[in-house]
């Protein structure tokens, strides 16, 4: 398949983000605070596309990265007043860190070994804010970004400030996951998701291999999980069980081999409540079918997306536009 | 090349965008939320979720009362119309659903919110006081929401927790020196503000045991009660939500354990009760239980403001029973519709929040003592009168004047209050300006 070069997707990544912040000016607040939201998403689906899609480790516990980050940048901000852009460092590096140690255990499991730790991860890690007082209990940990500068004028709101900081930030960020799936590094995640022994008998080392994704794309959900304390809070029900299922379920409905994918995920992810919400208006309101239809709606496309496009809608429209040319 | 095809679904892209993006930049109303017709309010509550029983009776309560103002004529002619969203109790979704009602729904103001951390939480992302957005009649009674520095547009309905633990550690110092004493309190903002009033009283406990919001169950109640029971606690005090007295009560009834219960105001419900113990009969585990309120008891049906919300009940919400959840929903009700009345014939949210500076104090209500919010405090009520409660799960005042006590959440003494509550307004339809 045809790539663009580095400069040429430098350029593009750069327009896409001039066409978000020109957009992001005509648009009302609630789709703007929707804007930031599918930035984060995006960045945490990306996560597990580099984890799952690429070196073909599994994990139903990202949420708990996500957790680890946003607490880091918080704890940073909170005990050592940090600025905001460091917080974010502190959160990529911290929450690297912890993925680092558990890639230890994870490079001796695989399959659903793998998949049951970082679910018991998911499930205990927030509910260690409420046993450690310094964390903040249920209420957790203030986490700003901060007032959006004052040269940008009064009209210039809150959720517009949130959405700039998290594009720029998400939009670098997949660049350079971009730029580093298509290196050596992610040829040799290719290798080992397609077929670990005969990577090995080519000389890639597998669990090296398999710690570097590991605790890259631990960082990554960190980033995206101090994204997220900025957008909302940074408290354990910020990052509930069904956090992880979600950012799953965004990675399969991307195609998990897709990083571009992931945006279409979260599109996805944020707009199916929306319609949710209008099938529900129209049912009559009813509050059992407003609480459970989204998750519902979700579960179809899930079902639906596993049985006739396992890889994604993106990887099956790249394979019929290549038979379309073979043709 | 571009093909034809192609070029003709460009053309459609560009198009359907440039519209998006011309409709969304229309101006919006001179004032959000109040239109000819209606004025738009918006509340988010645990209506699903472990919180529920009970508390999900708050909000259509308060919409039932809203549709009576309706009736007979709204709010100098506009219909109230109150949007209701479930929060489960959860403060991340607190966020979520505060955030829809302001810029999907377009709501004048918040009203009768549930929940310390969840308003924490969206005073802290949503920022409702830099935006100037009204929350009025907060229920919830954490003492950090009186500070109008840091919430000029949130106003606190209940009295504050901190108020209430001085009120109740006057009575057990007067009533059980030299018992052993013992608390249950939440592992939050709730808990350490009651904390706070045991401490400034100078009350201490022989057994403390906290519990973490939403882990109330059954299973963690018996742990609970074994601590209490291991500890021989004579004189036991659940300062609690409403699902966790209902396991602590449940449990130690199955094991025999008879302390002196003293209920704190916010789980002494009898709906609760039942749904949690899945026994229609399970009022009866409040006989003798000490308790305090600030409103009259829902079963008192000599109360005019009972009787008036019981007749409102009836006719607006057919088969729900009445109780402590729906008489706290219509109060904040009643007291709304007077806060709208008294921001003018076009309220905007700068005059809601003048008017409930100004003549909050005023407002009638149900509740024995009026409203302590001024320029300088967003407190709520702040007397409470002390009873036992019977087989029937009503509160029976210990004397027969109800006395209403009153503090401040500071150090201040434990008094008597001298304010009498105001009449309620004629066929309980606010005429105020």
């Amino acid at each position: 398949m045809h790539k663009l070069s580095t400069k040429k997707a430098f350029i593009a990544y750069f327009a896409f983000g001039w066409l978000l912040l020109i957009v992001a000016d005509r648009v009302d607040e609630l789709r703007v605070y929707q804007g930031a939201t599918i930035a984060v998403t995006t960045l945490a689906i990306a996560s597990i596309i580099l984890l799952t899609g690429y070196s073909g480790q599994v994990s139903l516990g990202q949420g708990a990265f996500l957790a680890v980050g946003a607490y880091a940048a918080a704890l940073s901000q909170t005990y050592w007043q940090s600025p905001f852009w460091f917080t974010l460092l502190i959160a990529i590096l911290v929450s690297a860190a912890f993925g680092f140690i558990l890639a230890f255990a994870a490079g001796r499991m695989s399959g659903p070994y793998l998949a049951g730790t970082t679910l018991a991860l998911a499930v205990g890690l927030p509910t260690l804010a409420n046993q450690f007082s310094f964390l903040g209990g249920e209420t957790g940990l203030v986490y700003d970004a901060g007032l959006p500068p004052e040269r940008f004028g009064e009209e210039f709101t809150l959720y517009k400030w949130f959405f700039w900081i998290a594009a720029f930030v998400v939009l670098i960020a997949m660049f350079l996951l971009r730029n580093l799936l298509n290196s050596r590094f992610g040829r040799t995640w290719k290798a080992l998701r397609a077929n670990s022994t005969a990577a090995s008998l080519c000389g890639v080392n597998v669990a090296q291999s398999k710690i570097t994704a590991f605790t890259i794309s631990a960082g990554v959900a960190g980033l995206a999980g101090a994204l997220l304390g900025m957008v909302s809070i940074v408290a354990p029900s910020a990052f509930p069980l069904s956090l992880s299922f979600t950012i799953i379920t965004g990675a399969i409905l991307a195609g998990v081999t897709s990083l571009l994918g992931s945006m279409l995920g979260a599109v996805i992810l944020v707009v199916i409540p929306e319609i949710a919400d209008v099938i529900a208006h129209q049912l009559g309101d009813s509050e059992k079918i407003t609480t459970n239809l989204p998750g519902f709606i979700v579960s179809v496309l899930l079902i639906l997306t596993v049985l006739f496009s396992p890889n994604g809608p993106a990887e099956a429209m790249r394979k019929r536009k290549e038979q379309h040319a073979k043709h | 090349m571009i093909s034809l095809r192609r070029k003709k679904s460009i053309l459609a892209a560009v198009a359907v965008t440039s519209f998006a993006l011309v409709a969304s930049a229309v101006p919006a109303n001179a004032e959000v939320g109040v239109s000819s017709t209606e004025i738009k309010l918006g509340t988010t509550v645990p209506m699903t979720g472990i919180a529920a029983p009970g508390y999900s009776k708050v909000a259509p309560a308060m919409k039932a009362y809203f549709e009576y103002i309706n009736d007979n004529g709204g709010v100098y002619g506009r219909k109230i119309n109150l949007v209701i969203k479930d929060d489960r109790y959860i403060p991340q979704e607190a966020i979520n659903k505060t955030n829809e009602l302001i810029l999907k729904d377009k709501v004048f103001a918040l009203v009768g919110q549930l929940g310390t951390a969840n308003h924490l939480a969206v005073t802290s992302k949503v920022r409702i006081a830099s935006r100037n957005i009204p929350s009025l009649f907060l229920n919830t009674g954490y003492s950090g929401f009186a500070d109008v520095k840091k919430f000029k547009t949130s106003f606190m309905h209940f009295p504050t927790y901190v108020a209430e633990a001085k009120i109740l550690s006057s009575y057990i110092k007067e009533n059980f020196t030299g018992k052993k004493t013992c608390l249950l309190v939440q592992n939050d903002e709730f808990g350490a503000d009651a904390e706070k009033g045991f401490a400034t009283a100078g009350l201490t406990f022989d057994e403390t045991v906290k519990y973490v919001s939403g882990t109330q169950s059954a299973t963690t109640a018996q742990t609970w009660i074994t601590r209490f029971a291991g500890a021989k606690c004579e004189v036991v005090v659940l300062f609690s939500v409403s699902s966790a007295t209902a396991a602590a009560l449940g449990v130690a009834s199955a094991a025999g354990y008879k302390p002196q219960w003293i209920l704190g105001s916010v789980g002494a419900d009898s709906t609760t009760l039942k749904i949690a113990l899945n026994n229609p009969q399970a009022q009866a585990l409040l006989n003798g239980a000490i308790g305090v309120s600030f409103m009259p008891d829902a079963l008192d049906t000599t109360d005019e403001y009972v009787k008036l919300f019981r007749e409102v009940n009836t006719k607006y919400s057919p088969g729900v029973d009445f109780d402590t959840n729906v008489l706290v929903g219509m109060n904040a009700a009643m007291l709304t519709v007077q806060a709208l009345r008294a921001a003018g014939q076009n309220p905007t949210r700068r005059s809601l929040i003048a008017a409930m500076e100004s003549k909050g104090s005023t407002f009638a209500s149900a509740a024995y003592g009026n409203l302590a919010v001024s320029r300088t405090s967003r407190a709520g009520f702040t007397g409470y009168w002390f009873g036992k409660f019977n087989l029937a799960g009503a509160l029976i005042p210990l004397d027969a004047g109800r006395t209403v006590y009153t503090t401040d959440s500071a150090t201040g003494p434990v008094t008597k209050a001298s304010a009498k509550r105001a009449a309620l307004p004629a066929k309980g339809i606010p005429t105020n300006s």
